[in-house]
């Protein structure tokens, strides 16, 4: 048994089709944000060199000063070029401004959201989940404060963690840590479950050994007693 | 003409880059097409070796970028092929000692004169994987049937995608049917279901690539030989031409079946 997750980012890295995006939790102070930004630039160095990151702010609101520090850590640590930042909607005309002095573009929620369709709005007070439309391969960790939704596989060596429930639509064959803030009923559901480990909140399980057959429709795993039991449909 | 630049690649070492390099271009040149292949893998350099064409080295992929020769200067040409040249890696440099952007700008001048510009990739994911790949529009990731190897071809195809490039094929090199048929090696379409990227080609697990490569002649010059003709399949597909999958050669594989629903 695992105590409740500490090391939860404070940021959420995910890859984009425009690039990675950076989503920034909550009113963490900019250091330790800067702190743990650096740690993980560096451990994945290779991965991110180069590469284009966008700044989502739709959780927080930094000054231009704070996007400049996040910048240059971007592009010391790891060669990543910051292309744009992302907004809600409060503030528009303050940042449009800002983007102008920084040189970047900048663009609002409400803007992109008609642009693509509309997602639904959340209860008031709810995190939004995390869609993820892409298989999560080998070397990639997505971390969600809320839902995590994959549409696609979870390969081996990949990790997927969330603080609600982990859905999958495709083969879950990584590591999905559900319910990571302590909610034992979280549960994680799968079209085939086939992991490395599962956690749910506290409780880890490793698979048993050898092949199991395919289930008809989708499986779940949550926590019973205190086990993770993985029920087929 | 716009030929196509095509990077070989594969995260882990060994599984057979190079020996895939050296066949795919030997076969398209036999084609008719004119082929340049360039080994990226500097400070390592074995493209050469396996063409039989190292004695006849005088420049190098690192002294065109440096301005210290032409490129048709460092472009040797095959012994029987008048269409195949390759572009040696420098044996005694470093990996840095060519940039994304010099790769990039080679390749495209090489694809304005040719059909098809093959870039040996060497092993990893550091800078001489950004270096092969920076000038590529398609990829082969070639893997073997052991975990490890897909694993590792996994976290390639990720940073291929992370880096848009977004056309890339599988090679499975070395299956061995009879342990496929055991149960002892993941069978093609297992290996196909976890890398979601599609499958251009199977090489069987064989003695004869060994035997070429220390005599320097691809195997695709040898009638008769099953790996050989698995490479020439391959090169059929690269080239458009409609090479069905058959099912003991390539191991079992079974293409994905799509269903249609009529109204
Ligand atoms: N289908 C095969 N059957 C048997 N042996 C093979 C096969 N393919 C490759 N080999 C052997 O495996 C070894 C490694 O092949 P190769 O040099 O092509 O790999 P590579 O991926 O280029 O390696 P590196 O990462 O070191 O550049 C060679 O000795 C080669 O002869
Ligand atoms: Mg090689």
């Amino acid at each position: 048994m695992l105590g409740r997750m500490r090391d939860t980012l404070p940021f959420v890295i995910k890859a984009d089709r425009e690039g990675f995006l950076l989503i920034v939790n909550g009113e963490i102070p900019l250091p330790d944000l800067l702190e743990a930004l650096r740690t993980k630039l560096e451990e994945s160095k290779a991965f991110f060199q180069n590469s284009r990151m966008i700044l989502d702010l739709r959780r927080r609101t930094f000054d231009p000063d704070e996007i400049h520090a996040v910048r240059a850590l971007l592009e010391q640590a790891a060669g990543v070029e910051l292309a744009e930042v992302r907004l809600g909607s409060s503030n528009g005309a303050f940042f449009r401004w800002a983007g102008a002095v920084l040189g970047v573009k900048v663009s609002l929620e409400g803007e992109r959201e008609r642009a693509a369709a509309a997602p639904q709005e959340p209860p008031p007070g709810a995190e939004p989940p995390l869609v993820v439309r892409q298989t999560c391969r080998s070397g990639t960790r997505i971390e969600s404060p809320a839902e995590l939704v994959i549409l696609g596989d979870v390969n081996p060596g990949a990790e997927i963690i969330a603080a609600g429930d982990i859905v999958v639509f495709g083969t879950l064959r990584g590591v999905a840590h559900a319910g990571a803030e302590g909610d034992r009923s979280a549960k994680i559901w799968a079209l085939h479950i086939e992991p490395q480990q599962l956690r749910i909140a506290d409780v880890v399980a490793l698979p048993p050994r050898g092949r199991k057959p395919k289930p008809k429709r989708y499986e779940v795993a949550e926590v019973k007693g205190d086990l993770i039991q993985v029920v087929s449909y | 003409m716009a030929g196509r630049t095509i990077v070989v690649t594969s995260g882990k070492g060994g599984v057979g880059k190079t020996t895939t390099v050296a066949n795919l271009g030997t076969a398209l040149a036999k084609k008719g097409y004119s082929v340049v292949m360039i080994d990226a893998d500097i400070g390592l350099r074995n493209l050469d070796v396996v063409m039989g064409l190292e004695n006849r080295i005088v420049y190098n992929l690192v002294d065109i970028v440096e301005g210290k020769c032409r490129t048709e200067q460092a472009m040797i040409r095959d012994r029987k092929l008048k269409t195949l040249h390759i572009i040696p890696a420098a044996q005694t440099r470093e990996k840095d000692a060519v940039k994304p952007e010099q790769m990039k700008a080679l390749c495209g001048e090489l694809a304005q004169e040719h059909d098809f510009v093959l870039i040996d990739c060497p092993a990893g994911i550091e800078r001489g994987f950004k270096n092969a790949v920076a000038g590529a529009q398609q990829a082969l990731v070639v893997t073997t049937p052991e975990v490890s190897a897909i694993r590792d071809a996994d976290r390639v195809i990720g940073l291929l995608e992370a880096n848009l490039l977004k056309d890339i094929h599988l090679i499975i090199n070395r299956l061995n049917v009879k342990m496929v048929k055991k149960g002892d090696m993941m069978s093609t379409a297992d290996i196909v279901s976890l890398l979601s990227v599609p499958l251009i080609g199977v090489v069987p697990e064989s003695e004869e690539v060994v035997v070429s490569t220390n005599r320097g002649v691809p195997l695709v010059h040898e009638r008769g030989s099953r790996a050989g003709a698995a490479f020439q399949k391959i090169a059929a597909r690269l080239n458009g031409e409609n090479v069905p999958f058959d099912d003991d050669q390539d191991g079992g594989f079974l293409s994905r079946v799509k269903r249609i629903f009529g109204g």
